[in-house]
């Protein structure tokens, strides 16, 4: 009897973590949002809390209000909260430089940044949003910009900021019906990386073309090396490396169903069935890519230049290059990086302050070098970086490199994208099909 | 006085020890599936999050549910992976409890040791089976063309079949250390004295253990099959670290998806109506378990 009620009362318990594990998850959703209405976070030690957030992404809440509070009282100032996504640690020391820097430079304000992961970034925009929790500054990635202009939480920042001198597609990229919604934070954009030792073993030429790349790969490949890499990943990363194989044919974005789109897709399959990319492409990050490419497993990668720092550090005897994405019909590159945002209802004036400091040539300058981008200011981007640096090749792939977007819809119009490529790499579906299919996403959401 | 002493004698004194719990219920778990319900019946998108009219459409979302492809593979493979891991994580630790039920030197511990798979953070076991499983470097392939089983690397995680395979396999491992310990909890409880009678009676190990085994275990059985099936059909870290819902979305569970739509696509209100279909197909189980342990109890 005794053993009965025992067994009872062991599943009974097991039962309850159970059910509420089972409702909680399914709900993991609004559940969160209840936990973060409780309010952002942020500490003034901010930089110790950095690891820690990481590790806990969503959980750590509810500071805010007090040590603002306290802050406050102690008159350091009011304060100013910023969240990014960076996770290479040089790239949190040196805006962590910045802001303290800055915070000595004057008494009125305190800024404190926190760091979420990228992957849950847009999802703790969108909570946020909706429970009415957001910090003062978002520093996020540019082709999400119009999503949450559409949104209604960024601050017009028009006649605000001199945006004179930047690149043209940076400023699209936060740019809204004519109104600037705000401030490119630095640039990016894609190009090949080789291997210089391998391509001078197999008797190569640096390849400028997609014919000439092809070649290139297939006598680069050997049983332990593939010729090409390029992350594939399906979402908006992949969207990133595949465009500008789908814009040097001169397919759009939104045009994809015809004869340049299925080349392109076309040509990205015949990587594959060449075996000259791997198939494993489509689960490699741009940091596994990157990665590969420095244990000498990838001879040729696609790839920014904010993997300078870390491959110097990590492989400082592997020699490599870089020059422009080989082309179709015309070069091509897509524009990344980071767009600083003003959270409309927060500390306006703060922030606005803070970015009037943060936007000034001298701390432009210091950030870029310490992150491997290139500023968005292109009088700053001229001069840079030496000739010979191995982000001068970045600088002038810029020229050709065009932004995503900016459209409120962005997301769904990548996700087709991304969709398709996966799609002929993965040999689920012809170009043709691909394309088609794509094609029928998209004017769904593009009229 | 005498009324207050009257009112708080057992039956409502049981109400008030339910209270906690009970608002405990209401403010975190029914209120997010109450506003979750109501998301699902709007249109909220992007660009009325935050500011301007959230139209209720009612059915729509779900009506646009059932006529997107990715919505029904994800229904189907939520379904085919709760039901094979269930199968094979049951049975694999059905045969480990009964076999560690066995008095043999080291039982306890080797037991204890097969808990290690349950206790490791699921994100680490994926990204384990990750690289198990990757095609040229994984440690399978290595294994299956060492034995000539296969000439060419197998593509596991990059071809959707397989792909779907692979995360059954992971599960099944992280789920076997589960049924084992329910199971041997439950065999603990038998009296030892049945299969002594049963074996005076001349009864063989087989007869003994489907006319005593099987039948004491039933209320076991039933709920450890339930609660599995509960924290399978949630499955969301796992996918997410494995594929991602890819291969071209071959992968894809009601979890993901419902995260895709939400958090990458803006799309909110469909993203809750994914959710909700998932907590519909857990509330039925749920009742079912309900039911099940209730009656155990009045026996």
């Amino acid at each position: 009897m005794k053993r009965k009620k025992l067994t009872a009362l062991m599943t009974a318990l097991a039962m309850t973590t159970g059910l509420l594990a089972g409702c909680g998850g399914s709900d993991g959703k609004t559940e969160s949002a209840a936990a973060d209405t409780a309010g952002t976070e942020t500490a003034a030690d901010a930089a110790k809390t950095e690891e820690d957030a990481a590790k806990d992404d969503a959980a750590d809440t509810d500071t805010e209000e007090k040590d603002a509070a306290a802050s406050s009282a102690a008159g350091t100032g009011e304060a100013v909260t910023i969240w990014y996504y960076w996770e290479t640690e040089g790239h949190q020391v040196a805006l962590d430089q910045v802001i303290q820097d800055y915070n000595g430079s004057q008494d009125q304000y305190e800024v404190t940044a926190k760091y979420v992961p990228f992957a849950d970034f847009k999802k703790q925009l969108s909570i946020g949003a909706s429970a009415d929790e957001l910090p003062d500054i978002a520093i996020l990635d540019s082709p999400d910009h119009a999503s949450y202009v559409e949104m209604g939480i960024f601050e017009d920042l028009t006649g605000k900021f001199d945006v004179g001198n930047y690149y043209e597609g940076t400023v699209n990229s936060c740019t809204v019906d004519g109104k600037l919604y705000g401030v490119p934070f630095g640039v990016n954009c894609l190009a090949l990386y080789y291997n210089e030792d391998m391509l001078t073993e197999a008797g190569c030429e640096v390849p400028t073309t997609w014919d000439e790349l092809m070649t290139t790969a297939k006598a680069l490949t050997t049983d332990s090396v593939s010729g090409l890499a390029l992350c594939s990943v399906q979402n908006e990363e992949g969207t990133f490396n595949f465009v500008p194989w789908l814009w040097s044919t001169g397919a759009t974005s939104y045009d994809i169903n015809n004869e340049n789109g299925i080349r392109a897709l076309t040509y990205i399959q015949d990587l594959v069935n060449e075996g000259v990319m791997s198939k494993e492409c489509i689960n490699w990050t741009q940091g596994d890519v990157m990665n590969q490419f420095i244990a000498g497993n990838v001879a040729m990668m696609e790839n920014g230049p904010w993997q300078i720092p870390t491959m110097q550090s990590e492989a400082p005897d592997l020699n490599w290059k870089v020059t422009l994405i080989p082309k179709d019909t015309e070069y091509s590159s897509v524009l990344g990086g980071e767009n600083y945002a003003v959270i409309n209802g927060g500390n306006v004036e703060g922030a606005l302050d803070f970015l009037t400091y943060a936007t000034s040539e001298e701390q432009v300058k210091f950030m870029m070098d310490k992150f491997g981008y290139i500023s968005a200011d292109k009088n700053i981007a001229a001069n840079q970086f030496e000739a010979d640096s191995p982000y001068q090749p970045f600088v002038e792939e810029l020229n050709y490199a065009m932004p995503r977007g900016p459209l409120a819809e962005w997301p769904s119009v990548s996700d087709a994208i991304s969709l398709a490529f996966n799609q002929v790499i993965t040999g689920t579906a012809t170009p043709q099909d691909a394309a088609a299919e794509a094609q029928a996403t998209i004017d769904g959401i593009v009229q | 006085m005498n009324r207050i002493r009257k009112w708080f004698r057992y039956d409502n004194v049981g109400l008030l020890f339910v209270l906690p719990a009970f608002l405990y219920m209401i403010l975190f778990v029914g209120y997010p599936i109450v506003r979750n319900v109501i998301l699902s019946f709007q249109d909220v998108n992007a660009g009325n999050l935050v500011r301007g009219t959230k139209n209720f459409i009612l059915f729509e979302n779900y009506l646009e549910l059932f006529k997107d492809n990715v919505f029904r593979t994800s229904l189907g493979n939520t379904l085919r992976y709760t039901v094979l891991c269930l199968v094979f994580q049951f049975l694999i630790g059905f045969a480990l409890a009964l076999f560690f039920n066995q008095r043999f030197a080291l039982a306890k511990p080797v037991r204890g040791i097969l808990l290690v798979p349950w206790m490791i953070p699921i994100t680490v076991t994926a990204l384990m089976f990750k690289l198990l499983f990757a095609t040229d470097i994984g440690v399978i392939n290595y294994l299956l063309r060492s034995l000539h089983l296969i000439d060419k690397n197998i593509e596991w995680l990059t071809t959707p079949g397989t792909a779907m395979f692979a995360l059954i396999c992971a599960n099944v491992w992280i789920g076997i250390p589960f049924n084992m310990i329910l199971i041997s909890t439950g065999l603990t409880t038998i009296p030892k004295e049945l299969y002594e009678s049963a074996s005076i009676d001349g009864a063989n190990k087989l007869q003994a253990f489907l006319n005593i085994t099987l039948p004491l275990l039933k209320p076991t059985i039933e709920s450890v099959l339930v609660l599995g099936f509960i924290y399978t059909f949630k499955v969301y870290d796992l996918v997410y670290v494995m594929t991602s819902g890819g291969p071209v979305n071959s992968t894809h569970m009601l979890s993901t998806y419902s995260y895709k739509l939400s958090f990458e696509m803006f799309k909110y209100s469909k993203g809750s109506a994914v959710a909700n279909v998932l907590l519909v197909i857990l509330l039925v189980v749920g009742m079912f378990y309900i039911k099940i342990t209730t009656k155990g109890e009045e026996d």
